[in-house]
């Protein structure tokens, strides 16, 4: 069997049925059909820069989930992401870290520390409770640092840093009067350290391959796991990177296995659906109240919820075809959301599966509250929002932006009697010739989704004249969101997209030219795993590109590396 | 170019998407609100059908109505000593006043109404010159009933009569702030109307009232929102279920007796009215406005608005006697009102329901101006199941007629 074989053949234990629509999917790809489709080979490993990656908010919750707990606090205010090339996840490895950002990792840090150092709690979380003053202190401290250090750096501490934080601990003891506080002070230090903090990555030879390197294994563990899990490596994951598990093609299947059947998998998709639908730019959402009193903040957070549930539900608990979230006729419903989308929803606190619509006429995310009040204007639809966000997000289609000296007095004035639709007051504005080009990119799309307000309420009028909600994109036309919704569905870009957005989510960069044979590959083994995300995580996470790394070159984490190795660690 | 036409996707909806989808048909048609000809409505406001435009000087020739301490006021012993200070008045004012809000063996009138002598500075509207809100409720014109502001005869409106010359009652007066409770979620009603073929001319609809289950859904600005979802309370005598029918986009229900949830101090409280009816416009976008209109039992009245005596807690049983009492003295001193004054006025206006001994009338006809919007009304028979509309709630007409 050759490694694509195994790469498609099982995954994800955790719902029977999805694994064996993988075994029937498996069966078919071994040649028993005329008309099955040929395996391809990968290609050859292209490779990135090691990077190194500010671990997200929810990474950071995640990750002191995985090490000490779920019951364990983490109180701050997390900085603003950055987005850069489509997603959070390659933005990482361009944001810096600002001194407000470090007082709030140090609030949370101290809040974690305060927690299980509590004397309530202290016996949970240390591997030993020595009486004050006792000789046992010093092994203690060790112990502390061996557990906790490792899971924390998402490698074994270097001598040099171990005896740094024994140090910590040490001095902290002795100024503090209190061996408690002087495991506080060192962990405080761990927590907000860069190593913590930020993925280092770190790459080492490929004996394979002379002119390639690929991550070390402390590194792949890392990448794998956040990429599957989104947050820290667990225990199980740092010992396979310490024995060169994760070297052998037959181990490394083994750990992404365990990690596509971990309950935190659902997470790792939550973070990447999140990250593709510019699900933060909800934290600076606003709309007139007057005009749309229905939106409120439960609005705003239960209609992310309600779009990631259905993702979740459709890719994951029915490992069904990626696609087909355009064309979802059902959707999870709360109270708040019910009153926009003129639904009755029967519980009072929960959610309720529902259809979209009666008729039909309204399906898929991309008709959810979610998208279609995120992608509009405080007080009015905008089409030209729309259809930038459908191309933009769904298609990885980027529209230049609007020249700086755009007139867009037509669109706005929506009281003109003359032009009641948006339609008429975005042909209006298209005879600007400097916006025309662009606009026939997105308006035609977002049109069709004029059938609902700037909050994403269902309308047939506006200013009382019929809305025309037909459209086209790329080649295919159609009479309204539906139509928008079944083209969306069958566009070949569609999966093309998800593809290439799911693999810089995992690398964190964006994807280079000469990768576009790799990108190819990773899209065709889509295709024959009928579009099944977790299918093509697996196989992403199992590819060579995933952790080939680039040769030669003089990158941050060396140079962290040579500092850390030279100091004994980094100021804490 | 390639066309995609309107066709449906050829999956196989789940049964409970089928169960659903029945009870949203016509989910974008332009009457969202009326679907499989059930039509959901929560009231969004409502107040005192009273007189818009009401001279007091006509109206209350005897004057205002005064609590307690007013009227001890009044009297000579009540005037202000030289060498008195605020503080000191005051303080006499309200030691006073319980005095006289207590019988000679000490017991609070305000929980035994009945004890006290005809309290003569609780003025009610003189005559019926002043026009007012509300519906001719038995179909006749009397000597006490009013006119209507749109120029009909013989409004029942004793309400506005016993309440007209209390100042807690005028307009931005105290009293008709009530809606704010309703707003805050403390009790609401919402209406639920079935088997309407026709929102202009139906004869034959089934109008239910229920007391709300769950706080009504408003705007961050306060505004109640359209086409929110509600459950019923889940106690049966809060619910009723009449005939009614729509004529020229009327809808109008046959008199029943309900019971509505009111609340006072974390106290919980019932709004009765017999022979109730709802008398209801509705408008294009399914919002409505018109009376929920009837009579209200003179003793369940004085325990909703004045008394407190039935007043519970939420647990079922009766709150302490302090915190009952305490209330509607305080009620009593800073709306302008005694207790017992306000018991006499509502027998003394008393128009409905005679007592089948006494001939006593027992209860007074009362008028509420209501709106109401679109809005969901789920399962009374619990939060986890969708229907249609009303699950098994019997009509529970009044047996006694009115009569005068």
């Amino acid at each position: 069997m050759s490694t694509t074989d195994r790469r498609l053949s099982s995954s994800y234990h955790a719902p029977m049925h999805w694994v064996l629509a993988l075994v029937v999917l498996f069966a078919g790809l071994q040649g028993c059909s005329n008309d099955s489709k040929e395996l391809v080979k990968e290609p050859a490993a292209v490779g990135g820069p090691t990077l190194l990656r500010r671990i997200t908010e929810s990474q950071y919750r995640s990750s002191i989930a995985t090490i000490f707990g779920p019951e364990v606090p983490v109180v701050a205010r997390f900085e603003r992401p950055l987005r850069a090339h489509g997603l959070i996840a390659v933005g990482t490895s361009e944001a810096g870290i600002s001194p407000f950002a470090m007082e709030q990792y140090d609030i949370a840090a101290q809040g974690v520390a305060d927690f299980i150092l509590a004397p309530e709690n202290r016996a949970s979380y240390l591997p030993c409770v020595p009486a004050e003053g006792s000789s046992i202190e010093r092994e203690c401290a060790s112990a502390f640092i061996d557990r906790y250090g490792p899971l924390l750096f998402r490698r074994p501490l270097s001598d040099e840093q171990r005896e740094r934080y024994l140090g910590i601990i040490e001095s902290g003891t002795a100024h503090l009067g209190d061996f408690y506080q002087g495991l506080r002070y060192a962990l405080v230090g761990m927590m907000t350290a860069p190593e913590f903090l930020l993925r280092v990555e770190r790459a080492v030879e490929d004996p394979d391959r002379p002119f390639l390197r690929q991550l070390d294994s402390y590194s792949k563990a890392a990448r794998l796991s956040f990429f599957l899990n989104n947050t820290t490596p667990d225990i199980q994951l740092l010992q396979a990177a310490a024995t060169g598990e994760l070297e052998d093609e037959q181990g490394l299947l083994k750990q992404v296995d365990r990690l596509l059947a971990s309950p935190n998998f659902e997470f790792a998709l939550r973070a990447f659906f999140r990250d593709m639908l510019e699900f933060e730019l909800f934290d600076d959402l606003a709309k007139d109240s007057e005009i749309y009193p229905a939106f409120n903040s439960e609005v705003a957070a239960d209609a992310q919820e309600q779009t990631l549930r259905d993702i979740i539900r459709t890719l994951m608990t029915e490992n069904g075809d990626y696609r087909h979230i355009f064309t979802l006729a059902e959707t999870d419903m709360t109270r708040a959301l019910g009153v926009i989308y003129r639904q009755p929803v029967a519980p009072r606190d929960g959610w309720e599966r529902v259809p979209l619509s009666a008729d039909g006429s309204r399906i898929g995310i991309q008709s959810h509250v979610s998208f279609l009040a995120l992608h509009a204007h405080p007080g009015r639809s905008s089409p030209t929002l729309r259809g930038e966000a459908l191309r933009n997000i769904f298609l990885c289609q980027e529209v230049p932006d609007p020249p700086p000296d755009v007139n867009f007095s037509a669109i706005q004035d929506t009281s003109n009697a003359a032009m009641p639709t948006a339609r008429e007051r975005l042909s209006a504005h298209n005879t600007e010739p400097a916006c025309a080009g662009c606009h026939k990119v997105m308006d035609p799309v977002g049109l069709a989704l004029e059938n609902y307000d700037g909050l994403g309420a269902f309308r047939e009028r506006e200013n009382n004249a019929l809305i025309d909600a037909t459209g086209f994109l790329d080649g295919m036309s159609y009479e309204d969101a539906h139509g928008l919704a079944l083209a969306l569905e069958t566009h070949p870009e569609t999966p093309r997209c998800l593809v290439e957005k799911l693999y810089r989510f995992g690398v964190g960069r964006d994807t280079v030219w000469k990768e576009r044979a790799y990108m190819d590959y990773l899209i065709s083994l889509f295709e024959q795993a009928e579009y099944r995300v977790p299918a093509l995580m697996r196989i992403i996470a199992t590819s060579e590109n995933f952790f080939a790394i680039t040769p030669f070159e003089n990158e941050g984490q060396d140079r962290l590396w040579v500092s850390t190795n030279k100091r004994g660690g980094i100021d804490s | 170019m390639r066309v995609i036409k309107k066709s449906r996707k050829n999956r196989q909806p789940s049964l409970l998407v089928l169960f659903l989808a029945s009870f949203a048909v016509h989910a974008h048609a332009s009457n969202d609100f009326l679907r499989n000809g059930v039509m959901g409505m929560v009231i969004s406001h409502i107040e005192f059908a009273l007189a818009p435009n009401a001279n007091l000087a006509s109206n209350c020739p005897n004057g205002m109505t005064l609590n307690l301490q007013e009227i001890y006021a009044n009297t000579p012993a009540g005037k202000r000593r030289e060498d008195e200070t605020d503080q000191e008045y005051l303080k006499r004012l309200s030691s006073a006043g319980k005095k006289l809000g207590r019988s000679e063996d000490g017991r609070d009138f305000c929980m035994h109404p009945q004890l006290a002598d005809p309290e003569p500075n609780f003025h009610s509207v003189v005559g019926s010159q002043t026009a007012v809100w509300g519906l001719n409720l038995d179909g006749r014109d009397s000597a006490e009933d009013f006119s209507g502001v749109d120029g009909e005869s013989g409004i029942d409106n004793q309400w506005y009569r016993t309440v007209g010359c209390s100042r807690s009652f005028q307009p931005n007066g105290m009293s008709l702030s009530f809606n704010i409770a309703m707003l805050t979620g403390s009790w609401g009603i919402v209406l639920e109307v079935k088997g309407v073929d026709d929102l202009r001319n139906d004869d034959q609809v089934q109008v239910s009232i229920y007391a709300n289950g769950d706080p009504i859904r408003l705007s961050p600005s306060r505004e109640p929102l359209s086409y929110a979802s509600y459950s019923p309370d889940t106690d049966e005598r809060y619910w009723t279920t009449v005939p009614g029918r729509i004529e020229d986009g009327v809808l109008s229900s046959q008199p029943a007796d309900i019971t509505l949830r009111s609340e006072v101090n974390s106290m919980l409280l019932e709004r009765v009215l017999r022979d109730a009816r709802v008398e209801l416009t509705l408008a294009e976008d399914g919002s409505a406005s018109g009376y929920l209109a009837g009579y209200a039992p003179v003793e369940s009245l004085y325990d909703m608005l004045y008394g407190y005596r039935t007043g519970r807690k939420f647990g079922g049983e009766l709150a302490p006697l302090a915190l009952r009492s305490n209330s509607a003295n305080g009620a009593a001193f800073v709306l302008g009102h005694t207790c017992h004054g306000a018991y006499q006025a509502l027998y003394a206006n008393a128009d409905g329901h005679p007592d089948s001994e006494t001939g006593q009338f027992t209860s007074i006809s009362m008028q509420y101006r209501i709106k109401t919007l679109p809005a969901f009304i789920l399962s009374a028979s619990g939060p986890d199941v969708v229907t249609t509309g009303v699950v098994a709630a019997e009509i529970t007409r009044g047996d006694a007629h009115v009569n005068h």
